[in-house]
C-alpha cells in the first residue's frame, strides 16, 4: 500500500451466489485525486464501491479505506466518509433543512447545514418537502447529505445518471470544487465526458475485472485507435489528386467534395503534410479538426462494448 | 443520544404531516367509536360503554402495530430509504426506538381522547386504576408494534408483508373477543382465541376498565406483552434489512412464531387447565350500576 493511499484493493472479489460480480481487482486511491470507476451496467463498479463503504462483505481479498477495514470497523469508516447513492431516496414529507440536521445528527462531527444548503443553492428550497424537489435539487441535497460530515473521503456512484445534461454540468462543477479542496473523491460513472473532465486517473472495469488503468491521456495514448483530421476548404477538393499522407490508414473527400477526411496513426506529422498541400495547390481552408481517440475508443477497443451497452 | 432524539422528532413530524396517520389514529377510532356507540346503545345500555370503548382501543393498537410499524417498515425499506441511512455510522437501534416511540406519542393522545368521551359522552365511569391502564396499553402498543416490526423484518416485499400483516391483524380482531363478545365463541374458539396475543390486550382492558380490583389476568397480559414487546424488539433488531435487495430465508419466518410464543405457553396454560370458560364480564357482564354516572339530561 502507498503512504498516501487512501483506498488500497487487492485481489477483492465478490459472488452473489453464482454470480461473481468482481473477480479479484486490485487498485489504489491516492489522496487528494479523483478516481474514476468506468464501465457499462454490470460491471462490477457499484458492488465494489458498496464493498469498500462498509454496505456489503467481500467475498475474499483485502480493502483498507482510511486505514479500516470495510467489513470489520463499519461504523468508524462510515463516521469519516461521505457516500452519495446511486439509488436512494427520502421520506416524501422530510422538509430539505430536517433532513440535513438529521444526518448531521449521526456523526461525530459535522458541518453547518446552513452553509452547505447555500453552498449547492438549496437555501432557498430549505423548506421544501422533499417531493417536492426537481432531480437536480435531489441530486444536490445528495451531495450536501454526503458532505455533511465534513469527510475527507467521498464516494459518488453515478451522481448523474438520468439528469439533464444542463444539472450534469452543475453537479461536474461542484466536483471539481471538492477536488480542488483536497478532497479524495471515487466516482463511478459511465459517462465517458465525465471520466474524461473530472478524473485524475481512471480504471476502466469490465464483468467484474479492470482492463486498464491510468490517467485519461495515458488510456487514449495506448490506444491503437487513430486520430482523425478533418479539413473544410472553400474550393472543390474532388478533382484534385491527394497524395499518400505519411502515417495514414485512409482518407476520403466528403460533404459535397469540400471536406477531405484522414485518419492517421501520428496526426501531428499527418497534419502537418495536409497543411503543405493545401498551401501548394492555393486552397482556402475553412475549418479544421483533430478528433484524438476518446475513453469511449478506448473501452470498445478493449472490451469490444459500448459503455452504454 | 443526538441521533435517538433527532430521529423521534423527525418521525413524530412526518407522521403528523400524513392525512392517513391523522386518520387513522384520531378520525377513524372516533367514528367507529360513535357508530358503535350508537348501534349499541352505549350511553344507556350499562357496560357497554366499556365495550365499546375495549373494541376502539384494540381496533387503534393493532392498527398501529402491524400497520403503523409494520407496513411503514417495509414501505420504507422498498423505497430506499433505510439504503440511505445504511451508509451513516448508525444502527438500527435508533430507527427501530423512534418507530416506538413515535408511535406510543402519537396514539396516547388518542386513548385519552377516548377514555375523555367514553366519560363524558357514554356516562361510562373513570377506571379505578387509570394510570395502571395506560401503563398496559402503552406495554400493548409497543407490543403490538414489536410484532409489527418483526413482520417487517422477515417479508421480503410488500406484498408479503401486507398477506402477513392480515393473517395477524383480522383473526386478532375477531377472535379476541373485541368484536365479537368471547361469550358467543364455541368451546373450540374460545381455545382457540386463549393463544391470539390480543385476547389479553382485550382482558386486561377490560378487566381494568370493569373491575374495582386488579387482577391475576391483567398482570398475567401484561407479563405476556412485555415478553413479546422484549422478544420481538430483539428479533427485530437481529432480522432487521436496510435493503429491499437483501433477501430473507423462508425459514426465518418462523421467527414471527417466537413473538407470539408466550401466547401460545399462556394458550396452552389456559386450555390445560380448562379457563377458556373464566368469566370474562368485562366484555359479556354489566359493571355495577352504582359506578353509572346518570344523564346529565335524564329524567
Amino acid at each position: 500500500m502507498t503512504s498516501d493511499a487512501v483506498i488500497s484493493v487487492q485481489a477483492l472479489r465478490k459472488s452473489y451466489a453464482d454470480l461473481e460480480a468482481v473477480k479479484g481487482i486490485d487498485f489504489e486511491v491516492l489522496s487528494g485525486e479523483v478516481f474514476g470507476l468506468l464501465g457499462p451496467n454490470g460491471a462490477g463498479k457499484t458492488s465494489t464501491v458498496e464493498i469498500l463503504e462498509g454496505l456489503r462483505p467481500r467475498s475474499s481479498g483485502e480493502a483498507r479505506v482510511l486505514g479500516f477495514d470495510p467489513d470489520r470497523q463499519k461504523q468508524q469508516l462510515k463516521d469519516r466518509i461521505g457516500v452519495c447513492l446511486q439509488a436512494t431516496n427520502l421520506p416524501a414529507k422530510i422538509r430539505v433543512h430536517e433532513a440535513m440536521e438529521l444526518f448531521a445528527s449521526f456523526y461525530t462531527r459535522s458541518l453547518s447545514s446552513e452553509k452547505l444548503l447555500q453552498r449547492l443553492q438549496l437555501w432557498d428550497k430549505r423548506a421544501a418537502a422533499y417531493e417536492t424537489l426537481s432531480g437536480g435539487q435531489k441530486q444536490r441535497l445528495a451531495l450536501a447529505m454526503a458532505l455533511v460530515n465534513d469527510p475527507q473521503l467521498l464516494f459518488l456512484d453515478e451522481p448523474t445518471t438520468g439528469l439533464d445534461p444542463q444539472i450534469r454540468l452543475e453537479i461536474h462543477n461542484l466536483i471539481e470544487e471538492m477536488r480542488s479542496e483536497g478532497r479524495t473523491v471515487l466516482l463511478t460513472t459511465h459517462y465517458i465526458e465525465e471520466a474524461e473532465r473530472l478524473c485524475n486517473r481512471v480504471a476502466i472495469m469490465d464483468e467484474g475485472k479492470i482492463v486498464a488503468m491510468g490517467t485519461p491521456r495515458e488510456l487514449q495514448q495506448q490506444s491503437h485507435s487513430q486520430s482523425r483530421i478533418q479539413i473544410v476548404c472553400a474550393q472543390q477538393l474532388e478533382s484534385l489528386e491527394t497524395p499518400q499522407w505519411p502515417d495514414a490508414i485512409s482518407s476520403a473527400v466528403e460533404d459535397h467534395g469540400r471536406t477531405l477526411t484522414v485518419y492517421s496513426t501520428r496526426p501531428a506529422r499527418t497534419l502537418f503534410e495536409i497543411m503543405k498541400w493545401v498551401d501548394q495547390q492555393g486552397l482556402q481552408l475553412e475549418d479544421i479538426h483533430l478528433k484524438k481517440p476518446t475513453l469511449e475508443d478506448v473501452f470498445v477497443e478493449l472490451t469490444g462494448k459500448h459503455l452504454r451497452d | 443520544m443526538k441521533a435517538y432524539l433527532e430521529l423521534i422528532k423527525i418521525d413524530i413530524k412526518l407522521a403528523m404531516r400524513q392525512r392517513v396517520v391523522i386518520f387513522f389514529n384520531y378520525l377513524f377510532p372516533l367514528v367507529f367509536f360513535f357508530a358503535m356507540s350508537s348501534a349499541l346503545k352505549a350511553r344507556s345500555t350499562p357496560g357497554s360503554a366499556a365495550y365499546v370503548l375495549t373494541m376502539s382501543l384494540v381496533l387503534g393498537i393493532l392498527g398501529s402495530g402491524l400497520f403503523g410499524a409494520g407496513v411503514r417498515a417495509i414501505q420504507e425499506r422498498e423505497m430506499n430509504i433505510l439504503r440511505r441511512y445504511k451508509v451513516t455510522p448508525i444502527t438500527s437501534g435508533p430507527l427501530l426506538a423512534a418507530s416506538m416511540v413515535t408511535g406510543w406519542v402519537i396514539f396516547m393522545p388518542s386513548i385519552v381522547m377516548l377514555l375523555a368521551i367514553s366519560h363524558y359522552w357514554n356516562y361510562m365511569p373513570w377506571p379505578d386504576h387509570m394510570i395502571v391502564l395506560l401503563i398496559f396499553v402503552s406495554i400493548a402498543l409497543v407490543s403490538f408494534r414489536a410484532i409489527g416490526l418483526v413482520i417487517a423484518s422477515v417479508a421480503n416485499t410488500m406484498q408479503e408483508g401486507t398477506i402477513l400483516v392480515q393473517l395477524l391483524y383480522f383473526p386478532m380482531l375477531l377472535l379476541s373477543g373485541a368484536t365479537i363478545p368471547a361469550s358467543a365463541f364455541g368451546y373450540k374458539v374460545k381455545i382457540l382465541s386463549d393463544f391470539i396475543p390480543s385476547t389479553y390486550l382485550v382482558k386486561g382492558v377490560n378487566r381494568l376498565l370493569m373491575s374495582h380490583e386488579d387482577s391475576g389476568i391483567v398482570w398475567l397480559s401484561a407479563g405476556a406483552l412485555v415478553i413479546t414487546a422484549i422478544v420481538g424488539w430483539t428479533v427485530g433488531m437481529k432480522l432487521f434489512r436496510w435493503e429491499k435487495e437483501e433477501k430473507i430465508k423462508g425459514s426465518a419466518k418462523l421467527w414471527v412464531a417466537a413473538v407470539l410464543a408466550p401466547f401460545l405457553i399462556i394458550g396452552l396454560w389456559e386450555a390445560r387447565n380448562e379457563k377458556p370458560a373464566q368469566p370474562d364480564r368485562g366484555v359479556n357482564q354489566r359493571p355495577p350500576a352504582v359506578k353509572m354516572a346518570p344523564p346529565a339530561n335524564a329524567k
